[in-house]
This record gives C-alpha cells, structure tokens and sequence, in this order.
C-alpha cells in the first residue's frame, strides 16, 4: 500500500474553496472527465449537504502492464461529499469502482476554515494493489507517480473555477443563474488583493514537487469558460 | 463536457446544474455563524431543504429518474452497491494471486 498526503493554505473563505471544489467539473484541465452525475443528494437533520456523484474517467494504461490486465482504459469513480456551511467544514471521498483487483485508489480531501478567513485543504491518497504476480509494487508505484504528476494539472483545473467564482463576486453575477438565494455575501472590491496561496508540507509528505503554482493575471477566463461550456 | 453518462439525461443535468448552484451559492454562506445550537440546524437543514425543494425540486426529480434509468441500463447497480460496502482503508483485501485475465 502506499500513502500520500498533502496540505494547501488559500487566501480565500472556505464558502468560496468549497463552492469551487463542488464546481470544478467540467474546466479546461479535465479532458479526461468522460461524464459526472448525481446520483443522491440530500440535506441531513443537522444542515448539512451530502451528496453522491458518479464519475467517468479516462485513463491510460503503462506500457509494461500485460495484456488484458483491464479490459477498457476507462474507470467508473464514486464521489463521496459532505459540506457542513455552519461548521464550515467539507470532507470529500473519492474512490474507484471498477478495475479494483488491478488497484484501488482512494482519496480523501478536507476543506475547512482556518484562522484569518483562509482555508485548509488536505489531501490523503491510497493506492492498494492486490494483483500479485509480482506486479503489486509496480503497480501501485504507477498509481501514486501518476496521480503526483497529475495534481499540477487538477489544480490548474481548480485555479480556473477559483478564478471565475472571484470574479463572478466582484460582478453582479453568479454561475450561470440568479442569486437570489444569496441574502448576503461578501463582495470584495475592485482594491482586492490578488490571490496568493501557499504550500505547507504536511507530515509524512512524500512529495517532491515544491513549486507553488503561480497566479498569473487571469483576466477573460469567465468569458472564455462560458465560450467552451458552450461549445462543449 | 458537461456531459452526463447518458446522452439523453445531458439537458437535465445542465438545467439541474445551473439551478443547484445557483442553490448551493446561497447554501454555503448562511446567515447564522457557527456555534449554533441542534434546534438551529434543524431549523436551517429544514429551510434549505424546503428552499431546494421550491426552485429545483422538479428538475432535480426529473434529472435523477433518468440517471436512475441509465444506471440500471448500463448495469453499473452492482457496481454501486458492492462499493458503498467496501471500505478499503479499514479492511484490506488479501493479497491475490490469480492469474491475470487474458
């Protein structure tokens, strides 16, 4: 089996992190996302949101793997939220449903309010393997290289809904709809400061990637969203 | 993009969508703080459910009877219901050793 975990500080209010996470299929990053459904929701006793989606997703296989070790490069994936708004607090699973034998991976994600209005997010993967034939390690190696190497690129993803929530704050306007459930919301100015973000490492880390993502001017991104929402 | 597992549910998904967030905007930032008291969340779970109810109760119905169809159809229901049993991080599978599938 093998671990990975990660922390990330935003600048931003767990509302908005949480909002994006929930809205970050589809963006221009995440080709591989075949389909997303929701397949149960509902609002528990204690106010909050739990909900079930079902995603497709498309992979691709290692050269070394044998022959017919899975049928079809495409895997089902179940994703497990719950957003609590008054605790201000969001856990999320997401899990493999098919291809289990070759392996599993499982990630865990928790959003939650940390001190000066920003906000936590931590990561925890697992890549469990129970193929055998000498094939385990590699295999889950091959999970967890491959997962690293695409977390630059699902947070790019991430970035661009970030992005268009800011800036759909700052304009009267919201995603696509009207706001009129939003009694109240904090409206940040035409003097707000630019976003920033910031990597802790988190214990037991295993990751090598330092680089912070930098925050280039992302100026047009909600024109250009609608646009490819449109045509997609 | 955007797409649902099934072509014919994709319309409903999408007006679904942008009604649910319009929904769940509103949701994440509501007006009573965080040390509230059991009878205040029953009372804001309840609102908010009555709330989802009055502006996407009904697509939201339609879109889930037709996932609901497409689900069964691509007989992913097994599928389902074996993963919502297994819980890998607290019971680790034996290690196999059949052959590969060829």
């Amino acid at each position: 089996m093998k671990f990975y975990s990660q922390s990330f500080l935003y600048d931003d209010p767990w509302s908005i992190v949480s909002l994006a996470y929930l809205l970050r299929y589809p963006n221009p990053y995440a080709n591989h996302i075949l389909s997303c459904d929701v397949i149960s929701r509902e609002v528990t006793p204690e106010g909050s949101l739990r909900t079930t989606r079902l995603i497709l997703k498309k992979g691709s296989l290692p050269r070394w793997a044998p022959a017919g070790m899975i049928q079809r490069a495409e895997s089902w994936v179940l994703e497990e939220s719950e957003v609590d708004p008054l605790g201000k607090n969001m856990r999320c699973t997401t899990k493999n449903l098919d291809h289990v034998k070759v392996m599993r991976v499982e990630e865990h994600i928790h959003i939650r309010q940390a001190e000066d209005g920003k906000t936590l997010q931590t990561t925890e993967a697992m890549f469990l393997s129970g193929f055998g034939w000498g094939l385990t390690k590699k295999i889950e190696n091959y999970g967890l290289a491959k997962f690293k190497a695409n977390l630059q690129r699902s947070r790019e993803g991430f970035f661009v809904i970030l992005d268009l929530i800011r800036q759909s704050r700052m304009q009267p306007m919201t995603m696509g709809a009207p706001s009129s459930f939003l009694s109240h919301r904090s409206i940040a100015g035409p003097d707000a400061k630019p976003p920033a973000h910031h990597e802790v490492p988190a214990k037991g880390d295993s990751r090598e990637d330092g680089a912070s993502s930098p925050a280039p001017a992302r100026r047009g991104y909600w024109a250009r969203w609608k646009t490819w929402l449109g045509s997609g | 993009m955007s797409q649902s597992l099934s072509e014919e549910c994709t319309p409903l998904k999408r007006k679904y969508d942008a009604c649910f967030n319009a929904w769940f905007e509103g949701y994440l930032e509501p007006a009573v703080s965080a040390s509230v008291t059991p009878e205040q969340r029953t009372k804001f779970s309840q609102e908010k459910a009555a709330e989802f109810e009055k502006a996407c109760g009904k697509i939201w119905q339609e879109y889930r009877e037709c996932v609901q169809k497409a689900v069964k159809d691509k007989g992913l229901e097994s599928l389902l219901s074996q993963a919502r049993q297994s819980h890998p991080l607290k019971e680790a599978p034996p290690a196999s050793h059949d052959p590969p599938r060829s």
